[in-house]
């Protein structure tokens, strides 16, 4: 089972101080491991706390409590090990055109990575390598290109090439295809999930797309608020969703017919003004409607703040009015 | 209509026909380049100078390309108006809301006594979703969503019979997004607007309007009724589009992300023959030189693709 964990976070804080002293709680006590091999969505709306956690993870931000362990070791925050950590994780970015430099030429934007890890030795061999693998071939067409002489999806092939070519063991990918055309998006998914399956690359992907979702990951956490607010393998959490955040955002995706739209009101909510009780409570359709004060539990969904448990087979889903499954 | 810049001259669109009744929704699909976005300014004559447009926008018989300009400046917000791509941006941060909102009602209504003007701008926020005393906040102390809805608004300000939404929720998170469309599916109900909604996802498209038309290098290459091009696509290159969402549950997705290879084409070097056909999955050698154009395919329907003619037969 340790082998399994390739890094994990445990009871992770993230904390912003804004103007008036006030501190927004951006992730506020997360648990959560990422699996060698597979493909974890982190999904959410914006403001939930996702890409704070992918920049903590990543060693960019600094927890205000808990931590994360990389191969069972806590990462640690001096120059050096942040240097060696980012030879192994690394991170591709929502916009290629903002991600690359314009005065760089592909081969160049490909070898800044070696370079900085000092792993001179056969660089070109390395560059055509990493780009032949992301898709970019031959790659000597495209060695001496510009960034604006690319197409968005060979844009994308370039940031995700030059993540490759230091072999990493994990991709940190935020929205990597939500500024792609759509027919060049399931493109960009498909070389993710080659990465997977021929270089065995683990890859956390942050998402507001559960389409995307249901396209590449292996398995999905729900992000709300800081939170963790559900977790389970993919096909089992899109197809049977437990938490009712989850189940409002399923909801609204076009793409999900059989479900009545329960469209929330209001936007992700003020991360310097968590409420007592249940994070969601305020926007919860079960408070609104009622429901919850049917079951009797409406003064806990208020009052009492509670962790993840199990509601299926590796399914595990905050929420007041979920049984606590037998596993 | 043709872009001229220092490069030479681009043709974005090529040729380019459809009518839309009073009432009616009409979605407008395709990618980057494909000329969705100057078709839709080219409805309000918003091109940039320079710009070489021909045929004809025709607005209850009149045409829009040849109007003077007084009359086209009645003719933008009294009868079409527009919320562009990428607008949260484009309110000026200077001013209250309310104050850009009464600004385009003015210009319009000149006369009107200013406990109308207040009363109707109390109206539009609501119309949009916004409380009224909102009406003093600055641009920055809305959130994205709520800024899109005063641009909704501002489009409002003037009654116009037709609004034209270049993609209207594309920045917008899923739930805002899922807000947002159905605040725009009231205001077509209730109004009885006519919209042209334009999108890359075909599958919002689908779900907010009654017709689809996909367009290609510059010219439409399917319409139809949106739940049966969506459902049942008649071009290979609408077949992707919808590929490109999946439908969630569905097992033909699932770890099976649908893509075409390539890009869509540079408007200044469009392949021979069918544009479409460097990345078509079903291209035939015919494909490279046959000179294609919007044939039936079906009720309601047409497509631009030489395998339609196979299945319904040649028109006569």
């Amino acid at each position: 089972m340790g082998e399994q964990r390739l890094v994990e976070l445990r009871d992770l804080r993230v904390e912003f101080h804004a103007r008036r002293g006030e501190v927004a709680r951006a992730v506020d006590g997360v648990d959560l491991t990422v699996r060698r091999g597979e493909v974890l969505a982190l999904v959410g709306e914006s403001g939930c706390g996702k890409t704070t956690l992918a920049r903590t993870l990543l060693g960019l931000e600094r927890p205000a409590g808990g931590e994360v362990l990389f191969e069972g070791e806590p990462i640690r925050y001096d120059l050096g090990y942040l240097r060696s950590y980012r030879g192994k994780v690394q991170m591709v970015f929502q916009d290629p055109m903002g991600a690359l430099n314009p005065r760089q030429t592909v081969y160049e934007v490909v070898a800044e990575g070696l370079r900085i890890q000092k792993l001179r030795g056969d660089e070109a061999t390395r560059v055509s390598e990493a780009l032949r693998r992301a898709g970019l071939r031959p790659p000597e067409r495209f060695l001496q290109l510009y960034p604006y002489e690319l197409s968005g999806g060979q844009r994308q092939r370039v940031v995700i090439a030059g993540a490759m070519v230091l072999q990493p063991s994990l991709l940190v990918a935020d929205e990597p295809v939500s500024s792609l055309d759509a027919s060049v998006r399931g493109e960009i998914l498909g070389l993710m999930l080659e990465l997977v399956r021929e270089e065995g690359v683990t890859i956390l992907v942050v998402t507001h797309d559960l389409g995307l979702a249901w396209n590449i990951a292996d398995r999905i956490a729900v992000m709300y608020l800081g939170r963790i607010v559900e977790e389970g393998p993919a096909e089992e959490l899109l197809s049977n969703p437990k938490h009712p955040y989850t189940r409002a955002l399923l909801s609204v995706v076009p793409e999900v017919e059989e479900m009545e739209q329960q469209i929330l009101q209001g936007e992700a909510p003020d991360p310097t003004r968590i409420r007592a009780g249940c994070r969601f409570h305020p926007r919860c359709p079960l408070v609104a409607s009622g429901e919850a004060a049917r079951l009797g539990i409406e003064e806990r969904c208020r009052s009492e703040d509670l962790d993840l448990h199990d509601v299926g087979a590796q399914h595990r889903a905050a929420c007041h009015a979920l049984p606590t499954a037998a596993v | 209509m043709t872009y001229r810049s220092s490069a030479g001259s681009v043709p974005a669109v090529r040729g380019v026909s459809f009518d839309l009744a009073a009432g009616e929704v009409l979605g407008l699909a395709g990618e980057s380049g494909c000329g969705k976005s100057t078709l839709a300014a080219a409805l309000l004559r918003l091109l940039p100078p320079g710009t070489l447009v021909t045929g004809e926008v025709l607005l209850d018989g009149e045409d829009v390309l040849t109007m003077r300009p007084g009359r086209l400046r009645a003719v933008r917000w009294n009868d079409m108006s527009i919320v562009f791509q990428g607008a949260l941006h484009s309110l000026n941060p200077v001013h209250s809301i309310g104050r850009q909102i009464r600004e385009a009602i003015e210009i319009h209504r000149p006369k009107l006594a200013s406990t109308e003007l207040r009363a109707r701008l109390g109206e539009l926020l609501e119309v949009v979703g916004i409380p009224a005393r909102r009406a003093s906040d600055f641009p920055h102390q809305l959130s994205g969503g709520q800024r899109q809805r005063v641009l909704i608004a501002l489009a409002l300000a003037c009654d116009p019979r037709l609004l034209i939404a270049d993609e209207p929720t594309t920045a917008l998170d899923v739930m805002v997004q899922a807000q947002v469309l159905d605040l725009l599916a009231r205001l077509q109900s209730e109004l009885g607007l006519a919209m042209i909604f334009v999108s890359h996802d075909l599958s919002t498209l689908s779900y907010a309007c009654e017709r689809i038309a996909v367009m290609y290098a510059g010219r439409v290459v399917e319409e139809g009724p949106s739940a049966e091009v969506f459902g049942k696509p008649a071009h290979p290159y609408t077949g992707a589009l919808a590929a490109a969402f999946p439908i969630i549950g569905d097992p033909t997705f699932r770890m099976r992300p649908s893509g075409l290879p390539g890009d869509p084409p540079d408007p200044r070097d469009l392949p021979s023959g069918c544009p479409f056909h460097p990345r078509c999955p079903v291209a035939v050698a015919e494909c490279v030189t046959a000179d294609v154009e919007l044939w039936p395919a079906g009720e309601n329907r047409r497509a631009a693709c030489i395998h339609v003619l196979e299945r319904v037969g040649v028109p006569s």
